[in-house]
C-alpha cells in the first residue's frame, strides 16, 4: 500500500491534468451546447493557444499567466472568424460537412503551424516554475497551484457571465431552444459567434497551461482533443457542470491508473470509463434524455 | 485528298519521331567509342520524420545530409566508373511523419517513383522496421538512426540490403550499465546492489533498449537490482505517476530511454515537481541542441550517453570544420543523428566510386566491402566497417552536464571513455540516496 503522501501527490497530478481536460470540455460543450456543432479542430485551437502565449512571451516577456488572457482574447477572434466563415456556412446542411469541416481544420490549422513556426519543441517559461510550497510531506511548484487556481476563477467567472448577464440569459436561452431564443429577440447568429469564441478561449487557456508545465509542438492538441470528447460524452454532451466533473474525474482516474497498473492502461481506462457510464446511464452523467 | 495524305504522312513523321526517341538509346560517338549517356544525377533517398513528433531529429538528419551532399558536388560529384565522370548527388526527401504507415508510404514512393540508386536515414526503430520491407533484397539502406539490433538481425524479410550506421542498443546498454556499476555504485551503494529504475517508451525502441539491458545485467551477474520498470505511450507528456511511482520504490538512479520531448520531461518533472533528486541518464538520440535547450538549469550533473559530442573538444579532426560549417550554414549547433546522416552520405558516395556504377547491386555489395577511416562518429579500432549482422562498431561516451550560471547554458563533458574523457564523474549538487 502506498503512502499517503504518494496518493496525495497522485491526487494533486490528477487533478492538474483534469484541469486541462475541464477547460478544453467546457470550451467543447459551449460550443456544442449552443450550437449543435461538434469541433474536432478543438486540440488544434488549444495549439493556437499555447504558439500564441509563446510568441507573445518570447516578444515581450511578460509574465504568462497575464499573457493567458492575452491569448484568450486572440484565439477567441479567431474562433469567431472560424464560426462565421466556416461553421455558419455549413449549418444545417448536414451533420457530415460540419464533421468534415472540422476534420479539414486541423490539417489546415497543423500544417500552417509547422509551416509558420516549424515543428520544434518549444516552452512557455515561467517565473514559477522553479519556486515549489512547501507543505511538509510534499512539494507543489506554484505553476501547478496557478493553474488549478485559474481554472477555478475561469470557470467562476463563466458560471457568472452565463447566470447574472443578459448575453449569458441569451446564450443559454439560444442553448435550450434556438427559435424560442429567435422569437424572443435574441440575434442568434451572434450567440453562436459568442459560443465558439468563449470555447476557443477557454482551449487557449488549456494550450496555455499545458504550455507552461510540459514542452509541446503543433501537435499538441491531438490527445487532448480526442480526451476533451471522451470527457464530454461522459459528462452529457451540453452540460457544462458535467464537463468539469468528468474532466476531474478523467484527470485522476488515469494518473492513479497509471501509479496501480502502468502507463500502458491511461488511455484504455478513459474508454472503459467512458463505456461503464454509457451502459449505465446513455446520455452521461449530466446528459438529459430526450 | 492532298491535304488528308499531307496530315497523314505529318502524323506519321511524328510518330516515328515518337517511336525513335523511345527505342534508341541516347549515345554519342566520342573518338571511335560508343559512350553512354551521362545521367544528371545520382539520387539518394533520405528517409526522416520531417514531420510528426521526431521532426527536430528529422531536420537535423536532414540539414547534415544536405551539407554533405553540397560538400560532395562542389567537388564536381561521385566519380562513376561506368560512366568516366563525376556526377552530381541529388538528395530526395522521404517524410516518414515520424509514422510507421507514412514511413512505407515514403519510401515506396522514392524506389518507385523517384529511381533512388540507395537509401540514407531512417529514425525510431519502429517506424523503420516497417519501411524496410519495400526495400527488401532491392536498394541498399544505410540506416542511420534506428538502433534496435532487428533492423539487420530480422529473419522474416531479406536484410542483406540493410547497414546499421548507428549503434545498436546492445552498443549502448552495456557502457551505461557498465557505467553505473563501475562509476556511481562506488559512490552510492558501496556495499548493496546499485537500484536501478527504468523508464521507456512503449514502442520498438524503448523495449529493444530495455530488453537489452536486462539481459546484459543477467548474463553478466551485474550489481544491479531493478526496483522499478515504467513504460509509457510515446504522446505522454505528463510523466508525474510514473516518476511518483518510481521515487516510491527509492532507486540510486533512473535510466530513461526516450527522445528529447519526454526526456527532458522526466529530468525535470522528477527533479522539480516530484523531488526525485537522483541521477538521471538519457540515451543518445537525445543528443540534440534541443535537448540542452529544453533542460536548463534541470540538467546540471545529469547524465547522456552518446557518440557525438560537438559541446565537447575537438577529439576528431573532422569535428571542427563539421560543426563550422553546420553552424554557418543552419544557424544552430548539429545534433548526433544529423552526424551519423553526414557519414552516411560519404559512405554511400565513397560505395558507388568503388562499385563504379550505380546499379544497386553492385553499390550494395560495394557498402558491405567498406573499410574506410572513421569520420565523425568514432569506431573501435579506427575503421568503418560492417561485420556479419551488417553492423558497425561505434565508440560510446558518457557525458555529464553542467549549467554554468553565468552564460545560462548547458554543457557536456565526457566522462566515459578514459582516453575521451576530460574531468571525472562527481555527483549532482542535489543527489540524494533513494532519491
Amino acid at each position: 500500500m502506498a503512502e499517503i503522501t504518494t496518493l496525495i501527490q497522485i491526487f494533486i497530478w490528477g487533478l492538474t491534468a483534469g484541469c486541462i481536460y475541464v477547460l478544453m470540455a467546457v470550451g467543447l460543450n459551449m460550443i456544442f451546447g449552443v450550437m449543435k456543432v461538434v469541433n474536432f479542430a478543438h486540440g488544434e485551437i488549444m495549439m493556437l493557444g499555447a504558439f500564441t502565449s509563446f510568441w507573445i512571451y518570447h516578444y515581450t516577456g511578460l509574465n504568462p499567466y497575464f499573457i493567458m488572457f492575452i491569448s484568450m482574447i486572440v484565439v477567441g477572434i479567431f474562433g469567431v472568424i472560424i464560426e462565421r466563415y466556416g461553421f455558419r456556412r455549413v449549418l444545417g446542411t448536414g451533420k457530415l460537412n460540419e464533421i468534415f469541416l472540422s476534420l479539414g481544420l486541423i490539417y489546415i490549422i497543423q500544417n500552417l503551424s509547422v509551416k509558420l513556426w516549424t515543428d520544434d519543441i518549444r516552452k512557455i517559461d515561467s517565473s514559477f516554475s522553479s519556486i515549489t510550497l512547501d507543505l511538509g510531506m510534499l512539494n507543489i511548484t506554484y505553476d501547478r497551484i496557478i493553474a488549478i487556481v485559474f481554472t477555478a476563477l475561469i470557470l467562476i467567472t463563466l458560471y457568472l457571465f452565463l447566470t447574472k448577464t443578459d448575453v449569458g440569459r441569451a446564450l443559454r436561452a439560444t442553448s435550450q431552444n434556438h427559435e424560442a431564443a429567435m422569437l424572443m429577440g435574441v440575434n442568434v447568429n451572434h450567440m453562436y459567434m459568442l459560443s465558439f469564441g468563449i470555447g476557443s478561449a477557454l482551449a487557449a487557456a488549456a494550450g496555455t497551461v499545458a504550455g507552461i508545465l510540459t514542452p509541446f509542438n503543433p501537435y499538441m492538441g491531438t490527445i487532448p482533443g480526442i480526451m476533451a470528447f471522451t470527457v464530454i460524452i461522459i459528462g452529457g454532451l451540453g452540460s457544462i457542470p458535467g464537463a468539469i466533473i468528468a474532466g476531474l474525474m478523467l484527470g485522476l482516474v488515469q494518473n492513479f491508473t497509471i501509479f496501480y497498473f502502468g502507463g500502458a492502461w491511461k488511455d484504455a481506462v478513459a474508454f472503459v470509463l467512458l463505456i461503464v457510464v454509457l451502459i449505465i446511464k446513455p446520455t452521461g452523467l449530466f446528459g438529459e434524455d430526450h | 485528298m492532298k491535304i488528308a495524305k499531307g496530315r497523314i504522312l505529318i502524323i506519321l513523321l511524328i510518330l516515328a519521331g515518337i517511336f525513335t526517341a523511345g527505342c534508341t538509346a541516347p549515345t554519342e560517338e566520342v573518338s571511335g567509342e560508343v559512350a553512354v549517356e551521362v545521367p544528371d544525377s545520382i539520387k539518394i533517398g533520405l528517409v526522416a520524420p520531417l514531420s510528426g513528433g521526431a521532426s527536430d531529429v528529422g531536420n537535423d538528419m536532414k540539414q547534415a545530409a544536405i551539407l554533405a551532399v553540397e560538400e560532395i558536388n562542389a567537388d564536381g560529384g561521385v566519380f562513376v566508373e561506368e560512366y568516366g565522370a563525376k556526377i552530381l548527388l541529388e538528395l530526395v526527401e522521404g517524410d516518414t511523419q515520424t509514422s510507421p504507415t507514412e514511413g512505407v508510404t515514403a519510401v515506396e514512393r522514392l524506389i518507385t517513383n523517384d529511381n533512388v540508386v540507395v537509401l540514407v536515414g531512417g529514425f525510431s526503430s519502429g517506424v523503420t522496421l516497417a519501411n524496410q520491407v519495400p526495400a527488401a533484397g532491392k536498394v541498399p539502406y544505410v540506416i542511420t538512426g534506428a538502433s534496435s539490433s532487428q533492423v539487420t538481425r530480422r529473419t522474416e524479410i531479406n536484410t542483406s540490403y540493410f547497414y546499421h550506421y548507428c549503434s545498436t542498443t546492445d552498443d549502448y546498454s552495456q557502457p551505461i550499465l557498465q557505467f553505473f556499476v563501475d562509476q556511481l555504485k562506488p559512490l552510492v551503494a558501496e556495499d548493496r546492489d546499485l537500484k536501478l529504475a527504468l523508464i521507456y517508451r512503449d514502442d520498438a525502441y524503448g523495449k529493444g533498449v530495455i530488453d537489452s539491458s536486462i539481459a546484459y545485467i543477467e548474463d553478466n551477474n551485474l550489481s544491479i537490482e531493478l526496483v522499478a520498470q515504467e513504460k509509457y505511450p510515446t504522446d505522454e507528456t505528463d510523466f508525474h505517476a510514473y516518476l511518483t511511482k518510481i521515487a516510491d520504490a527509492k532507486p540510486d538512479a533512473v535510466y530513461t530511454v526516450g527522445f528529447v520531448k519526454d526526456t527532458s520531461s522526466i529530468f525535470i518533472q522528477g527533479q522539480r515537481d516530484v523531488g526525485l533528486n537522483t541521477v538521471y541518464m538519457a540515451v543518445e538520440c537525445n543528443e540534440d541542441p534541443a535537448f540542452y535547450n529544453l533542460l536548463g538549469e534541470w540538467g546540471d550533473g545529469q547524465l547522456l550517453e552518446s557518440k557525438f559530442a560537438p559541446y565537447a573538444d575537438d577529439y576528431t579532426p573532422l569535428m571542427g570544420p563539421y560543426k563550422d560549417a553546420y553552424l554557418a550554414k543552419w544557424g544552430v549547433m548539429p545534433g548526433m543523428m544529423g552526424a551519423d546522416t553526414y557519414d552516411g552520405i560519404y559512405l554511400v558516395k565513397s560505395a558507388i566510386e568503388r562499385a563504379g556504377t550505380m546499379d544497386r547491386s553492385d553499390v550494395n555489395d560495394a557498402i558491405k566491402q567498406t573499410n574506410e577511416p572513421e569520420m565523425l562518429i568514432l569506431m573501435e579500432g579506427g575503421n568503418i566497417a560492417f561485420d556479419k549482422y551488417n553492423e558497425i562498431s561505434p565508440r560510446i561516451f558518457i557525458e555529464q552536464m553542467f549549467w554554468n550560471e553565468e552564460t545560462g547554458e548547458l554543457l557536456p563533458v565526457i566522462v566515459l571513455p578514459e582516453d575521451l574523457k576530460s574531468q571525472d564523474f562527481v555527483l549532482p549538487d542535489n543527489y540524494e540516496i533513494g532519491g
